[in-house]
């Protein structure tokens, strides 16, 4: 091995190394910065002077900028390391100023995704090191792209908008687009950055000690309506509690329903603190805005409720999986039998409104048996023959040989009042949203998923990581080998995407081309 | 050449040749054939082409010119170092087709590298040759950031000189002494390079002498039509880049393309294989919006290698008037 890279070494100094030498990276400091523009090219070559010599000026131009490397202060390059493990990349020296477009923290420490790590190698910003060595850029490609982290392709895409000035994170498909209503209710968003670790090991206390006392009033109400418990009044400072997801409380909420009174008070002290701090807290946790269908979220369809109404129950309940319940929380087999007893127990108090509503609807309700004409059939015949004439005067305006054939007319007389819901109601072909009609769809092919976010470069002096706002649109990255998405593909990634619009960036070997699909409703011509 | 003309209705000139392609598209230098300004670099080290996952790629400027000067162009898809944050000008590293990488290994040109990322261990001894080259840089600098600040205070001190009229050579002597005395270089103002391709030795091995059974790619048929066409468009002289945005398979150069436009989208098919007419006609239409001519490549000959016996036949297909 020695040999082979002895040679190599030598084949390198014999090709010209690259290695710059003091003096060079000396003289760097007085290197052009402009890039000279290229002329016009020719169609034919005709063999003249000329051109050639304009060729070789432009193949001398294009070598030099080529063979240009890279020559920053060492005062300027922020130092980092690289780790494989995790695939990101921790500065050991502090951010600059692309740290407001750019990378995550976790733990209190700085990190870059492998792209950005990369890129910011590319613009001579950041200096990786590993094993206590510098990467090259070669390097950098070869250790950073990989099947684990990320293509070649998209990082030419990552590269190619960075460049252009756009801001772009990576897409998570686990979180959750808002929905237009949560939009308008203006939620306050929280992004989650590429930690993943992240969720799992923080564990929430959304109920500060600060807000409790706000709280107090507003979380005992919600806990009369929601948790059912009579007697049940909360502490004034319950202790902040480790959930994972709203979902989970309402289950908790359930089990805890028919939970054994032992364990009642810690748990339902729990409940409490789960139902007042969902409500008002003000950092909302992504996750418990999450569908449970997606991503590694509860799947209801494995997790079974008991019915307790059902004739067979048994008298106790096992205790539920570990796994669904919150951390060091142990439960024991539950009696069903006094719990039964509980339900149903509290008398209804209707208030003198509903009791009079009650009797204004018992007041105009006849008894079929005091209707004088039914007294007059003196057999069933005779009554289903009063009854078809009721039916039939009722429907005097649907004649029978149009309404009760196979074949029935469209619109009724009086029904539509435009022209333009006539003609829906005639078309055949309904036009469809893009957006309609997606859950039926099912799962989405491999090769088309959404990227990254892209955002306008001219919000970059607003940007804010924690909350980014709605982008730009959203990038998948393909090529031309790959066929052109079809109908389902585009409707699921529509749907995936919520209203921003989704782009296509298709790249051929570095040559990078954008595309989007549009819908398109066809013009109706309706006269007024 | 002739370039578009009115709409009307298209006649695709069939020409079955043999050896050459449709006569008024020949090009030729005056005085030369295409393919003897290219030189082979078997004379030089081979190219070393390294493969970042699938993509083969071009590291070292003078590999990036070797591989110009046998016909092959690729794309350079880095940033460049002068600007990193432009798009109209990248530079390394230069991806290649898989049919550039393959074409060059063919011909001796070039070998197929790739580097293992496994679990490396630390060297450090090439940490402190790394330490240690780094103080001599440091070292160094510092003593041409003297001189240079000494030269320019002498050019300052001597101008004034010759305005005051005055003689103070003595007064020069020791401003120039308290200057080097006093001199200091901050570390961080140091220069330091980062490098594009692996300089010297790496961390891994290399395995070289790359198999083709170990090619990256499935050899199906679409990827051996590409190639024999590839093969032999760059055998007569052409310059050939990918076409994807012309919906097309490469673009055909006559002479770089730096500096001049191509003249043809090459479509490969088989064949054999049946082409409907609205494909033609598709093809046709784009060649017309812009203004270059479509040309179909379909090699014939058997599967075995017999490269001399080796013919592709070509199409173009041509926008005319009506007669």
């Amino acid at each position: 091995m020695a040999d082979a890279s002895q040679t190599r070494k030598d084949v390198d100094l014999g090709f010209c190394s690259e290695l710059l030498s003091p003096s060079e990276l000396f003289a760097a400091r007085s290197r052009s910065h402009k890039i000279p523009v290229r002329g016009q090219k020719d169609f034919i070559p005709d063999g003249s002077k000329q051109q050639q010599e304009r060729l070789e000026r432009s193949l001398e131009e294009q070598w030099t900028l080529l063979s240009e490397e890279r020559v920053e202060r060492l005062g300027n390059l922020v130092k980092a390391v690289w780790i494989p493990k995790e695939g990101v990349v921790e500065l050991q020296s502090p951010a600059g100023k692309f740290w407001q477009t750019m990378g995550f923290s976790e733990n209190g420490k700085q990190f870059l995704l492998p792209e950005e790590a990369l890129y910011l190698m590319e613009c001579g910003n950041v200096q990786v090191f590993y094993h206590e060595l510098p990467l090259s850029i070669q390097e950098g490609y070869e250790r950073f792209l990989s099947r684990d982290t990320l293509s070649l392709q998209q990082y030419q895409v990552f590269g190619h908008l960075k460049r252009l000035g756009y801001v772009v994170t990576r897409f998570d498909p686990s979180s959750r687009i808002p929905s237009q209503y949560e939009q308008q209710l203006n939620l306050p968003q929280v992004s989650d950055r590429p930690g993943r670790r992240l969720k799992r090991k923080r564990s929430l206390s959304p109920a500060s000690s600060q807000t409790d006392g706000q709280e107090g009033q507003v979380g005992e109400k919600m806990e009369v309506e929601q948790c059912q418990m009579e007697d049940q009044k909360p502490d004034s400072t319950p202790e902040p509690v480790c959930t994972h997801s709203r979902v989970e409380e309402e289950e908790k909420k359930e089990e805890e329903e028919v939970e054994g009174p032992a364990v009642r008070d810690p748990a339902e002290m729990e409940t409490t603190a789960d139902c007042r701090s969902w409500w008002v807290e003000k950092k909302a946790d992504p996750e418990l805005r999450s569908m449970p269908c997606s991503g590694p979220r509860w799947d209801f369809h494995s997790i079974p409720f008991p019915d307790l109404g059902c004739r067979g129950r048994p008298p106790s309940l096992a205790p539920p999986d570990p796994a669904l319940l919150p951390g060091l929380l142990s439960v024991g087999r539950c009696d069903v039998a006094p719990w039964l007893r509980e339900l149903n127990k509290r008398k209804e108090h209707l208030s003198h409104r509903e009791r009079e509503r009650l009797r204004d609807r018992a007041r105009y309700r006849r008894d079929v048996n005091e209707d004088r004409e039914v007294r007059r059939c003196r057999n069933w015949a005779d009554y289903r023959q009063l009854l078809e004439k009721r039916s039939q005067c009722r429907h005097r305006d649907r004649p029978a040989h149009l309404w009760e054939g196979k074949v029935t007319p469209l619109v009724q007389p009086g029904q539509y009042t435009s022209y333009g819901d006539l003609m829906n109601r005639t078309g055949v072909i309904q036009p469809l949203n893009l957006l309609e009609a997606v859950s039926r769809l099912g799962q989405g092919s491999e090769e088309f998923n959404i990227r990254y976010n892209v955002y306008q470069p001219d919000t970059v002096a607003d940007y804010k990581k924690t909350s980014p706002g709605k982008p730009y649109s959203r990038m998948c990255v393909c090529s031309f080998d790959s066929p052109v998405p079809d109908l389902r593909t585009l409707k699921l990634l529509a749907c995936q995407s919520g209203d921003v619009p989704v782009t296509f960036a298709v790249v051929d070997h570095g040559d990078i081309s954008f595309y989007s699909f549009k819908s398109f409703q066809l013009p109706t011509d309706l006269p007024h | 050449m002739d370039e578009r003309e009115k709409s009307g209705l298209e006649e695709a000139t069939e020409r079955r040749s043999k050896t050459s392609l449709p006569a008024e598209t020949t090009v030729t230098f005056e005085g030369s054939e295409p393919g003897t300004c290219r030189g082979s670099a078997q004379t030089h080290p081979k190219i070393g082409v390294y493969f970042c996952g699938p993509n083969p790629l071009l590291w070292q400027t003078a590999e990036v010119k070797a591989a110009r000067n046998t016909g092959v162009v690729g794309t350079l898809v880095g940033s460049l170092a002068r600007q990193p944050r432009q798009n109209n000008r990248l530079g390394r590293p230069l991806e290649l087709l898989q049919e550039e990488a393959r074409l060059l290994r063919e011909t001796g040109d070039a070998e197929l590298l790739r580097v293992s990322t496994g679990a490396d261990a630390a060297n450090p001894q090439e940490v402190e040759r790394y330490h240690d080259q780094l103080e001599q840089s440091y070292i160094e600098q510092k003593s041409l950031a003297l001189q240079d600040r000494k030269a320019t205070l002498l050019r300052a001190l001597t101008q004034k000189q010759e305005e005051e009229g005055e003689s103070v050579d003595q007064s020069i002597r020791d401003r120039l002494e308290a200057l080097e005395r006093g001199f200091c270089l901050p570390r961080s103002a140091m220069a330091v390079q980062l490098s594009t391709a692996r300089a010297g030795l790496g961390y891994g091995p290399e395995e070289r002498h790359f198999l083709a059974a170990d090619w990256p790619q499935p050899r199906d048929e679409r990827s051996e039509t590409r190639f024999r066409v590839f093969r032999d468009l760059t055998r007569r002289g052409y310059y050939l880049t990918t076409a994807g945005k012309f919906g097309g398979d490469y673009l055909v150069y006559p002479a770089d393309p730096l500096r001049f436009h191509a003249h043809f989208i090459a479509v490969c098919i088989p064949l054999d294989k049946p082409m409907p007419l609205c494909e033609l006609l598709a093809l046709s239409r784009l060649g017309a919006n812009v203004k270059k001519t479509i040309l179909l490549c379909s090699p014939s000959g058997d599967d075995e290698e017999g490269e001399e016996e080796e013919e592709v036949v070509y199409t173009s297909l041509k926008w005319s008037g009506m007669v």
